[in-house]
Order: C-alpha cells, then structure tokens, then sequence
C-alpha cells in the first residue's frame, strides 16, 4: 500500500463507512480494514490521515482504529510472524510521539495509549530515545504538549506501581530515573511558580493544576519500589512544596459541582497518597517530615465540607491519620488532650454523619444500601475511614477517645430528644459512633465478638435502642428504625439473652414496616438470632421461647414477600428457611398453608430464575417443610408429591436449568422417605432421567447420580423386574462417569448401589464388562481418587458376592490378574482410602481375601498373604495417606470444559450416610480376630508360620491386641 | 512398618509446596540492582589517605620549613621538580603532589595523572636508598588510585602493582604500611584487579607482617586490605587465596581493636556471601562461635558486619545453620531484633526469616530461645524494611513448621500481624503474607479447624483486605487471593465434567480388541 491520495481517499471512505449505524453497511468495511491491515504502510497511512484530514470526525476514527491496531499487532509473539513490518516500526516510533503532542487533545489521549503499548514492549531497549524525546518537551513551555508528555510518562510508568520487583524492572526504572527525575523535579518547581503569577487567571490556573496532579502522580509512580537515591536527596524540595499545596486554597479553582471531584481534590487526594507511602515505606528517612504532613493533612479535614466531591480526598486523608496513629513513635502526635479531643469533634464525628445523598440511597436504592451498610462494601466511605480512625486511634488512647464519645454520644442524644422530627439524624450518628467505639472484632456468623469494655452496650440498649424498636408506628423514623435493628443483630452476641427474647417479637413487628431497609433489616436479624448457639450446642432461641410468636413470624414473614420490592428478597426467604429449622415440630400444623404458598413462589420465579440466592433458599425451605412433616407422619409424603410433582414437571419440561439440580434433589429427599416399594409415578420418570443431554450438565451429575441411587435402593427388584431393558442404559451412565477423570467417584457411587441392591441375577451377564471398563481406566489414566473409588469398589464386591467370586472373576479376565491387582494396587494403596464407611468396606473385604479365599493360601498369591494382612493393619493403625502425587492437583480444573452452571447443594435435602455393611459388623478388628482364628482351626500351623516368617513386628503386636480383644488365639 | 517419615514425606508433596527450603534461601543472592542510595554502613570500597601527618614534622624537620611554600606550588613546578635529577627536588616534588593530593575538596587526581608523573613515581617505589622518597611516591600513588576506576587503572597500568608488594617488605613500617594502604585500594577496584594482585602472590606477603608486635594502626590497614582481596563476586576470589587468608583472618578476629575486628568481619561477611560450598570453607574454620559473639559486641561497626556474616551463613545449608544455632546465634538475635537501629533491626530479621526456612527442629529451637516474641513485634512496630524480612520469617516457618509450631505461631498473634501488613504498599510481600494465610489453612485442613481459621481471619479483619486485594492491579496478587476466597470462604465448588459422543442412550460396552491389563 503506497502512502498516495488515492489510497488515502480509499481508507478515508471505508472509516466513514464503519461508523454507519447500519450493520450492512458498518460490517463489511471494518472487514475490509482488517484484511488490508496486513499491508505494509496501512498503519503509516492511519497516522497520515489521523494528521491531516479535513474532517474531525475521521480523524479521531482514524486515531481510535490506529490505537486498536496496535494493541492486536505491536506484540511480537514467540514462533508466530511479525505482524507489522519493521520499517513501519521505526516510522511509527519515530513520528508518534511528535504527533502526540500537536494532536488535539481527543486524539492525543489515543496515541498516548498508543505510546505506552509499544513502551510496554519496546521501551527502554528498542525505544531509547523515547524518554529523552519526550523530556525535552518540558523546555517547550507549552502546557498542552508538556500535559501531553506527562500523560504519557504516566501510562509508561505506573505499572512500577504493582510489578514484583526484579532486576529487569529496577534497571529500567534506574534508567527511568537517570534521564527523566531531574527535568521532572525542575518542571515540578517551574509550574509551581507559574501557579502563582498566574494566580488569577483561572484558564491557565486549570491546565497547571493538571499538570500538577500528574506530576504527582508520576512522583508515587517512581517511588513505589523504592526510595531512589535521586528523590531522597530532593526530599526537602518535593515534600516542602507538597505541603504548600496541601494548605493551598485558591477560590478560582473551587468548583459548583457536588459529586465532581475538582482539581484541587484530585491534587491533594494525590498528595496524602504520596505522603502515606513515604510514611509507610521510607519512615526513617521521611520522619523530619511527617509531622508537618499530620497537621497540614489534619487541618485540610477540618476545613473540607461535606460534599460528595470531597469524599476521595477525605477519605484519603483520614487513611493517611489512620495508619499515622497507631505507629508507636508517632503516637506523641497525638497524644494531648486537645488533640484528640479536635480529631474526634472536627474529623471523626462529621464524617459520620447521615448525608443527604445517604437518605436518598436509603429510600430509593435500598438494595445499594444494603451492600453497604451491611455486607461491607463501603470501603471508600467517609463512614468507613471515620471508623478505621477511630479504631486507629483506640489502640493507643481507647479510654481518652471513649470519653470524649460518650460525651458526644450523649449531647447527639439530648439533641434529638428536643426534637426529635427535626433532629433524628443525630441519633444516627449516636448509633453510628457508639458501634465503631464498640466493635473491635466482628465476623459474618456471629456479629461483633470482641467489644471495648468501656462502652455499656446493654445500657444503651435498653435507653435507646428498645425505645425505638416498641414505638407503635413502626413506619415512623425508618432510617432509626433500621439502626435499631442493626444495633441488634450486630451485637447479638454481646447482648443477654433476655434482651434478645424481648427483642424478638418487635423484631417480627418490622417485618410489616413499608421500608424495604427496615423489613429486610428485621428478616436478616431474625435469620441471625436464630443461628446463634446456646449451651449444649444447641440453638440459643429455643422453639419452646418462640411459641407465642410462631404464627406472627410466619405470617409476617410471607406477607413481607408481598411488600413492594421484596418479592425476591433472599433476607425474608433465608428468613423462612431459618425458621422452619429452628422451630422444627412447631411448624407442621402451618405447612398445608405455607406449602401452597411455596410452590407459588416457585411457578413464578421458574418463569425467570434471577435471584440464585433467593431460588436456593426457597428450595431449602420446601425440603425443610418435608423433612419435618414427613418425619412427624411418613405417608404426608404423597401430599407433598402430589403439590410438587405439577411444577417439577413443568420445570423439567421447559429445561430451566438453575431449577433442575434443585428439583433432583427434592425428588430424591421424597423418594427416600418412602417405606414401601417405589411408586409408579417415579417408576415413569425412570427412563427419562437415563437421556444423555441430562448427563451433559455438570450441575445435573451429583444430583442425578444421588437420584438415581434412591432409585435403586428402593426399586432395585422393580426395575429388575418391569425395567430391565433399561439396565444397560443405567450401566452407559456408569461408563460415560468412570471415564471422566472429574466424576469418576460419582460413577463408583451409582456402581456400589447397583452392586448391593440389584439382584443378582439381572446383572451376572454384565459383570464381566464392568470390570474390563474399570481395568482399562486404571491402565490408560491412574489417579489417586479413582483408586480409592476402585478398592471400595471390589472390596463392596467380594463383601457381597464373596472372595472366591471376586478372584475368580479377575482371573477369568487374564490370569493373575487377581495377585497383580493385589500386589499393585491393594497393598501399596489403601492406605489412601479416607472416610470412616469406606474405610471399613475395605478392612472387610481384605478380611475376606485373607481368611475366605483358598487361592490365597494354596497358589502363589500365598507370598501377597502377609504383605495384604499388613497393609490391613496399617489401614487400622496408621495415620491416613493423603498425599497425592504432583501430576493430579490440577485434574479438576483441566477436566472442566469451560464454565457451567455450579451445582448448589441443598444442606436441607442431605442424605444420611450409608453403611451397606451395617450392624453386622461393628468392629472389622474383632472380624480379622475372629477370621483368622477360623482359618487356623481348618489348616492348624500355617497361619503362625505365615505370620511369624515375614510380618513385621509392630503389625504383629497390634495383631496380638486384636486376638486378645476377640478372646482367640491362633492354632 | 511404613511410619518412619511418613509426614515429612507428605509435606514436600502438597500442593503449593513446590518452595523447596534452598529456594527460599536463594533471595538476597539474587538481587542486585538497587535504586537507593548506596548503603551508609557498609565498608569503603577505596579510601584516600588525607591525615595532616603529625608524623612529618617529627620525621624530617627540613620539610617543616618548606611545608608552607609547598603548599602552593602547581603543577608545574611539581613536574618539574619530579623529573629533575636533584634528590632534594624530587622528594620535594612528590611531597607537593602528595600534599596536593591529600587536600580535603578537589584533589587534582585527573592532572596529576595527565602530567604524566605516574611513571615517575612507581619508579621513586624502588628507591630503597631514599626512604622519604618513597613513602611520599607510595602516599601519592594511593591516593590516585583511590579515586575513580579509571584512576586505579593507570596506577596499575604504570606497574606499580609489583613495585608496592616489594615495598610491603620495607624495613620502614610506615612505608610497608603506605604500601598496604595502595594495594588495599587497588583490591578494593573490583575482582579483575584484586585477582591481579593475588596472582602476584600479595596474600603471603600481607600475612607476613602480622606479628605480636605489628602496631594496631599497622593492623588496621591490611585487615582493611585483606577485606577487599576477599570481597567482590562475578568471579569469587580464588579458594585457594581465600584458604590462605582464612588463618589469618581467625587471628584477627581475636584481637579486640574495634576496627580491626569491624574489618576482619567484613572480610567473612563477603567470603560468606556465596553458595554453599563458599560458607562452608569459613565454617570449616571453627569461626561461627567467635562471630556469634561480636553479634553481641557493643560497637555498631561490628556488630552490623558480624550479623551480616551470620546472616550470610544461615542462609547456607540445614548443617551450616545448625552449627550457628549450636553456636548460640538465636540467644543473641532477640536483642538484635530489638536494637534501636533499623538496619540492625533489618538484617536480624532477616537471619531468622533464613533460620525460619529450616526443618522443623531448627524451628523448634526458634521457639524455645523466645524468638516469636521480637519476630511479632517486628511485624506491628518495625520500619517496612523489616517488616517485609519479617513477613518471610512467617511465611517460612508456616512452611515448614510442624502443625502444633504453627498453632503457637498464630496464637502468639502472628497470623494478625501479618493480616495488618496486607496493606502494604508492595506486591510480592502481599504475595508472601498471602502464601502464609494458605500455609495456615493447609495446616488448619489438617486438624479439621479450617472454619476456626476463617472466622478468626475474618474476625482481626483479614477477609475484608483479601476480598479488597481481588481488585489489585497485580495479576499473581489478585489470582492468589481470589483462589484464597474460593477455596477457603466460599460453601460450594463446581465440579467438572468430560463429554462424550452420545446417541439416545448412554452405551454400555467394552471394545472388542483387548490388550493385556498391567498396571
């Protein structure tokens, strides 16, 4: 592509194109840039147009497509071709920073993008002169181009800010420093001075304002990995002159705006960053400073005002005290009366206070509120500085700053009590203040657990905050109201219980209040008090203390569902689900009603599942109803059945995935309840539930694989019986799960339930298949899980069909294949295998291989005997095996092709363990006693011989205490 | 039975354990560039002699006389009393040059040089017959190669190396020591030079002159010098001049001039600072015990070099850290830990974050000699410098510690102290305190006390600044600590799947050509 007008006319009418609303007009022609992009010369064309088109527009078109050019193709990839041709390479670094600079200022922020892509790549190696270019522009005196230059410099270096350190990154930063740390020093001073002749013209004031702002930002830049030499021996300069400007106040410069930060703010919130660092990082040589900082940054609090453009810098300056505070050789800065006692008044308490733009998200973003003021994420607030500060300062002077508060805390109070219509936001900050003097540690679960002793949380409970809580109207004061609530749900486990009890029924009350802050406030306290634990573990609020209240709770509880804008909240559901829980019994004469109420809520939200939190709780709740019902009364069973089954095949029918891991789940919980043979209804879904695009979904598999194991173990002679076509189906799904190295143990679990509840006969002809799968599993890809699963496995197998069956089903497979089994896996292994069940199928399934296999004792797998006996005692005796080898950490994580739906486990539709062993044998080592005493008596002499030959003497001690414990001995 | 080192076995292979100890050793070796100024307590590469010599007057009281009108003679008029036949003027010549040389500002290295007297000088070296000739030409030359490198080299180049080794030999002692002085700054150039010097056999020459009778000051100089024949890297000096110094070396460390032994440590603080079988030879020498005593010595000086070594020697291997813990290091490290000097505060942690990398019974002596105390305090209190060392104190021993160290590490406060530290400003210490918090959940995993540790982590305030360091800027940083929240603070986990080609139902069968099973 030749630089010609020709082709320039051509590119020129192809970028107008690809601004075309028109897809059929926009998509071809950006197609036809990328395929010419390619070309030599197209991007030096770009750069051609970007300069000297007529039209604006296609200027900064060309200049958006040139930056976007350069960040696909810049980046020469190992073993892949150079995309752009490296006399294009020079010309563009050649030309692109003088370009830059007398571009105008849209088209000058791309190619500084631009710039600081092939830095990332280029610089300092293959770019040297870049830095000593663009220093040279700070002599041109031209704002714009200087403005420009420092841009630039900035998008090249911040990346210093959070790189690890390394020799490669210093030496470029060294390199940085030796040509770029003195002209920015003399620029940094030579703006400062034009501030002040140009002092009043506010054109000028705001382009040298910005150059400030980045300037500093270049300073934190370049003194983040280290102090360098250069700017320790210019502390005096940099930090004398950021100090004025901290103190600095130029009314031209002050903006109308409310949310906008200013110049000044941006400038000085830069300047606490670049004084935190220091004192962070460079203490002993910025110590002659700080004070001075402290004070400067202290006053700046006092004179700021409370809008929202000032909360960056505030909240910058209020860290900056924060961590200045609790250093121990800075703590004299603080220590005088006065001080603390200005801090407190003119910092903290203002910073506290309930703002306008608060009362705004409070009544019309509650859910924004939420997450604030409940879950934490309001790190940048003023509120959260002013408690940091707070917290800061108690560790040094927490009685002092207490007192102080508490006279605070009681003249907010007065204030309010005068008036309280006019003055309610007072007593918020009361609250406020009294929570962050008070917390000291406080976690999800429990709410604050370490208080400052000197606050009297149950005093100001009962004056001020149960006050609140009885008023009649619980619509009066919401945002007091909603403190109230948090001050009880916080503080629950400081609280004495009776206070907790007689808050309860208010707590209820608020359920009906019109704020959805102050209803969702009273549901998600609710949900905490009924967590916590008492003595006994038990639950501290027992179902006995709640009776009076069950019926208000619940209906309240689902008329809050009702309320404009709750008709999803996840609190009032995780309400309900925590209430069935804790009043259990209580709760069944409710159910006919709530059920209904239930499976409602559960057709309408199927339509658009949107709220996953609120969808899990709501199928919590629903298993909880049947558990507690169906434990009282067994045959309720078929009236749940009966409610749910219409909108669980609906949910089936239409696919919602979000719901049909959840409805598996209730299915199985409903199954298993049954006493009696498996229903018909159940035995009709049984085919559908084998389809392979069911198996597809990860968030189907444990779920499924739990269903379908109900499935056989209350309809294994059934589906024998009136299924048996579907059994190699079944047995497909068991294929497709042992192949993945993921869910693999998910295929061992279906496969053990097969074993122990199919009949016999409906599976003899398929038993050989099933071992070969497995055998060519363990021969293409062996991890340590699937051979935990496999010893489970055949250990299951010779318990139920006995030893003999399972050597010889080995062997007819390749012949001793039984002893390589035994001698590779078994006894190197099963040291590995972890849970108590598990464990315990194996201790006797080995017995059985010892003591019940004649191959054993009469073929040459005698020489496996006492090295199997062994491993069995190390399975009883030693410490579990859980190392896994470095290859198979990551199997999970390369196993999964892409991103699927998670499955979310229902805790309240938990299956009991199962022990298909039982009660037959409760003690495998008294079994092994008992075993070895048998075989002895039938072959006298061989077993001593066997063990005193070659096991080893620990195994033989433990074996002694076994046959002592079973009272037998060995002939 | 298979119990012996079950566990220590099983503690190499777990997950993120791929940090064998001897990596974690590896870290100051590793790091050269530096953008701070050059430390202020470390030792003079090269140093020029500019001491107004009392001792002039009282050797020579002729020069007494002149020493005025030396004073301002140029350069000139020193080249030509230099190049003159005249004794008397060529001592006088060089002294000019000399005084000029010594003067406090500006000394005229550079025109000296230019005026071609070097020549002149290293040949005055062999003027046996004219003691104060050659003492004034040996304190010349020394201070032009005390200056730039460039400075060194045209003394070597004008072959004065030779010249100044056969004047250490000199019956006059404070030219033997002029002499010392000038080798010391030639050593002191860089490893080309100091291997030069060392080939030309200078070591048997220095040791020589220590004797019960060599003067302190005497002492002083050549410990100065022997410290720059043993220090620089990229090559080290050879092993077989260090294994002639070594002897000496020992000597003087038992002497008690506080600048001698401040030098003498210096010395073992650079032949230390290598690979192992580098700190091997020093330890060989039954040295660790004496160095471990001048920890404890009141002089800075010393003490800042004598750590230093120590330090050095931790970072070796398990064995050469056990003969300083056998040695009595960690009774001393706690009151270095608490010295009022940064620096020292620095280094000391450092040393233990190397103690810290061992087996479990090396923490173990950590423990019993009181070290967790001061390690936390450094954590709160000390400046970031030490913090940051003291941070891999913490994640080492996390590491390596046994579950019940590990236990009594939290318990002592360490896991909020470096939950406070999530904050600094410096991504690969966040990295490592992070490494820490999953080392204490491996561990809590172990006992089955793993919600124990979330709440307690959430409670001193942890969770919050792991879930703000989601949105670091550094990949590594935010990654670790996303991994942390999903592993550790978050109920479900997804599980993955592996498709395979399917028709309406799932098939059930073996492939029909089978080979033989071996597993």
């Amino acid at each position: 592509m030749e630089i010609n007008d020709g082709n320039l006319q051509t590119l020129t009418e192809f970028m107008r194109k690809t601004l075309d609303p028109d897809p059929s007009v926009r998509r071809p022609a950006e197609k036809f840039l990328e395929s010419v992009e390619g070309n030599q010369n197209y991007p030096i064309l770009l750069l051609t147009l970007l300069e000297k088109s007529q039209d604006n527009v296609i200027r900064v078109c060309a200049a958006v497509t040139f930056k976007n050019y350069i960040k696909r193709n810049w980046r020469i990839i190992e073993d892949e071709p150079n995309k752009i041709s490296d006399p294009d390479r020079t010309t563009i670094k050649a030309n692109i920073v003088n370009l830059m600079l007398s571009s105008p200022e849209q088209i000058q922020k791309q190619l500084s993008d631009a710039i600081s892509i092939i830095g990332r790549e280029d610089f300092p190696l293959k770019w040297p002169d870049l830095l000593t270019e663009m220093v040279t522009r700070f002599q041109s005196g031209d704002f714009h181009i200087i403005n420009g230059v420092l841009r630039t410099a900035h998008s090249l270096f911040k990346r210093y800010r959070h790189e690890f350190k390394s020799n490669e990154l210093w030496l470029e930063i060294k390199l940085v420093l030796d040509t770029f740390a003195n002209p920015l020093t003399e620029l940094f001073k030579a703006t400062i001075e034009l501030c002040q002749t140009h002092a009043t013209d506010i054109n000028a004031l705001k382009i040298l304002f910005s150059s400030l702002t980045l300037i500093s930002k270049l300073f934190y830049s370049l003194n983040f990995q280290d102090l360098p030499e250069f700017f320790e021996d210019n502390m005096e300069t940099w930090m004398s002159n950021f100090h004025n400007l901290l103190t600095l106040d130029n009314k031209l410069l002050q903006t109308d705006d409310e949310e906008e930060a200013g110049l000044l703010e941006l400038l000085k919130s830069q300047i606490c960053d670049n004084a935190a660092l220091y004192a962070q990082k460079y203490d002993e040589e910025f110590q002659p400073y700080l004070p001075r900082f402290v004070t400067a940054i202290w006053n700046l609090l006092v004179s700021t005002g409370q809008e929202v453009k000032y909360d960056l810098l505030v909240s910058n300056a209020i860290q900056f005290l924060a961590s200045v505070c609790e250093r121990p050789h800075y703590k004299h800065l603080f220590e005088d009366q006065n001080t603390l006692t200005s801090i407190c008044e003119k910092v903290i308490v203002p910073n506290m206070e309930f703002r306008s733009a608060d009362e705004e998200a409070f009544e019309d973003n509650s859910e924004e509120y939420i997450r604030r003021d409940l879950e934490g994420s309001d790190i940048d607030t003023r509120r959260r500085a002013a408690c940091d500060l707070v917290r800061g300062l108690c560790k040094f002077f927490e009685g002092p700053v207490t007192a102080i508060f508490s006279g605070y805390v009681n003249s907010m109070l007065g204030e309010y009590a005068k008036n309280p219509g006019v003055n309610w936001k007072h007593k918020d900050a009361a609250i406020y203040l009294v929570t962050s003097l008070a917390s000291k540690a406080q976690t999800a679960k429990h709410g604050i657990t370490q208080a400052n002793e000197l606050v009297n949380l149950t005093e100001f409970f009962v004056n001020h905050i149960l006050t609140d809580l009885k008023s009649q109207n619980v619509n009066e004061f919401p945002v007091l109201k909603a403190d109230a609530i948090k001050y009880v749900m916080i503080f629950r486990s400081q609280l004495p219980k009776e206070q907790l009890l007689q808050a309860v029924p208010l707590l209820v009350a608020h359920l009906q209040a019109e704020s959805t802050v102050e209803h969702t406030y009273a549901a998600h306290a609710l949900e905490r008090l009924f967590t916590m634990r008492g003595p006994n573990n038990s639950t501290l609020i027992t179902p006995a203390e709640m009776a009076p209240f069950t019926e208000q709770l619940l209906n309240n509880l689902f008329k809050a569902l009702a309320l404009p804008g709750s008709s999803e909240n996840e609190y009032i559901m995780k309400a309900i689900m925590r209430s069935f829980s804790l009043l259990q019994e209580a709760i069944v004469s409710y159910i006919p009603t709530l059920i209904g109420q239930l499976t409602h809520k559960l057709l309408l939200v199927s339509k658009n599942p949107s709220k996953p939190h609120f969808n899990h709780y709501l199928f919590e709740s629903l298993c909880l109803s049947i558990r507690i019902t169906c434990k009282a009364n067994t045959t309720t069973v078929g009236s749940f059945e009966e409610a749910l089954f219409p909108v669980f095949t609906e949910i089936l029918q239409n696919d919602v995935q979000e719901f049909v891991p959840y409805v598996f789940q209730v299915m199985s919980l409903l199954l298993e309840i049954h006493t009696s043979s498996i229903p018909n209804s159940y035995m009709a879904l049984f085919p559908h539930l084998l389809q392979p695009v069911l198996w597809e979904r990860t968030g189907n598999i444990p779920p499924l694989v739990r269903l379908l194991q109900a499935y056989l173990e209350k309809g294994g002679a059934t589906i024998a019986s009136s299924a048996a076509d579907k059994i190699p189906g079944l047995l497909g799904v068991f294929q497709k799960l042992i192949a993945s190295k993921a869910n693999d143990h998910q295929g061992f679990y279906l496969m053990n339930s097969i074993i122990e509840h199919m009949p016999t006969e409906s599976i003899v002809q398929y038993r050989k298949q099933i071992f070969i799968l497995l055998f060519q599993r363990l021969q293409s890809s062996k991890t340590t899980k699937f051979i935990k699963s496999f010893m489970v496995f055949i250990n299951l197998y010779g318990v139920k069909y006995g030893a003999i069956a399972l050597q010889e089903i080995f062997d007819s497979i390749q012949p001793k294949m039984f002893g390589m089994v035994l001698e590779k896996i078994v006894i190197p292994e099963v040291q590995k295998v972890s849970g108590p069940v598990e464990k315990k199928i194996c201790a006797v399934g080995i017995t059985k291989i010892l003591t019940e296999c004649p191959a054993m004792i009469d073929t040459e797998y005698t020489k496996l005997w006492t090295p199997l006996l062994q491993a069995l005692i190390g399975l009883f005796e030693l410490p579990e095996d859980d190392s896994i080898p470095d290859d198979e950490h990551f199997i999970d994580i390369e196993d999964t092709p892409g991103y699927q739906t998670a499955f979310s486990q229902l805790a309240f539709a938990g299956k009991k363990e199962h022990d298909p062993i039982g009660e037959v044998v409760s003690n495998p080592k008294i079994l092994l006693a008992q075993s070895l005493h048998k075989l002895s008596t039938a072959c006298p002499g061989r077993v001593p011989s066997m063990l005193s030959t070659s096991l080893n003497a620990e195994a033989l001690q433990y074996l002694q205490g076994y046959l002592q414990a079973a009272s037998v001995q060995l002939v | 039975m298979p119990t012996k080192s079950a566990t220590d076995d099983r503690l190499s292979k777990f997950k993120n354990k791929g940090k064998e100890p001897s990596k974690l050793r590896e870290r100051r070796i590793a790091e050269c560039v530096e953008l701070r100024k050059a430390a202020k307590n470390e030792n003079f590469l090269k140093r020029r002699n500019i001491s107004t010599l009392p001792e002039d007057a009282v050797q020579s009281p002729e020069f007494n006389t002149d020493n005025h009108e030396v004073t301002v003679t140029t350069i000139e008029e020193v080249v030509g009393h230099v190049n003159s036949d005249c004794k008397e003027r060529q001592t006088r010549g060089c002294q000019a040059a000399r005084k000029l040389l010594s003067r406090e500002r500006n000394p005229p290295l550079k025109e000296i040089v230019e005026a071609g007297l070097l020549s002149r000088f290293v040949e005055f070296l062999g003027r046996d017959d004219d003691p104060s000739l050659q003492f004034e030409a040996a304190w010349a030359l020394t201070n032009i190669a005390s200056g730039t490198s460039w400075h060194t080299q045209q003394v070597v180049e004008h072959g004065a190396v030779p010249a100044f080794i056969s004047l250490l030999a000199s019956p006059m002692l404070h030219i033997s020591e002029q002499a010392v002085w000038a080798l010391g700054n030639i050593a002191g150039d860089g490893p080309a030079y100091r291997d030069t010097l060392i080939e030309c056999n200078v070591i048997p020459a220095l040791l020589s002159r220590i004797t019960p009778d060599t003067p302190v000051g005497y002492l002083r100089n050549l410990t100065w010098t022997l410290s720059n024949l043993c220090r620089n890297k990229n090559p080290f000096p050879p092993l077989s001049a260090v294994q002639q110094v070594l002897p000496s070396l020992l000597q003087l460390l038992h002497l008690s001039d506080q600048d001698v032994l401040s030098d003498a440590c210096w010395a073992v603080s650079y032949l230390t600072d290598g690979a192992n079988d580098r700190i091997d030879i020093v330890v060989q020498t039954g040295i660790v015990p004496r160095l471990v005593a001048l920890m404890a010595f009141e002089a800075l000086t010393v003490v800042t070099p004598a750590l230093r070594s120590i330090g050095n020697i931790v970072s070796g291997s398990d064995i050469q850290t056990q003969v300083a813990i056998d040695a009595g290091v960690l009774s001393v490290l706690p009151s270095l830990m608490r010295h009022s000097k940064p620096s020292v505060q620095k280094e000391a942690a450092w040393a233990v974050s190397n103690i810290a990398a061992g087996p479990a019974q090396q923490i173990q002596q950590m423990l019993t000699c009181g070290l967790l105390p001061p390690l936390i305090d450094l954590l709160r209190n000390g400046d970031f410098k030490t913090q940051r060392e003291a941070v891999w104190a913490i994640t080492n021993f996390t590491s390596g510690g046994t579950v019940e160290q590990v236990i009594q590490l939290v318990q002592s406060g360490g896991l909020e102290a470096i939950l406070n530290l999530l904050t600094v400003k410096d991504s690969k210490t966040i990295l490592v305190i992070l490494d820490a918090i999953s080392n204490l959940f491996m561990a809590a995993e172990k006992m089955g006390e793993t919600d124990k540790l979330c709440l307690l982590v959430e409670e001193l305030g942890g969770l919050d600044k792991i879930e703000m360091l989601q949105n670091h800027e550094n990949d590594t940083v935010y990654r670790t600590a996303q991994g942390l929240i999903e592993k550790f603070f978050t109920d479900e986990e997804a599980e993955g799947l592996q498709t395979e080609a399917t028709d309406t139902t799932l098939a059930f069968k073996t492939q029909d050509v089978q080979k033989t099973f071996r597993f």
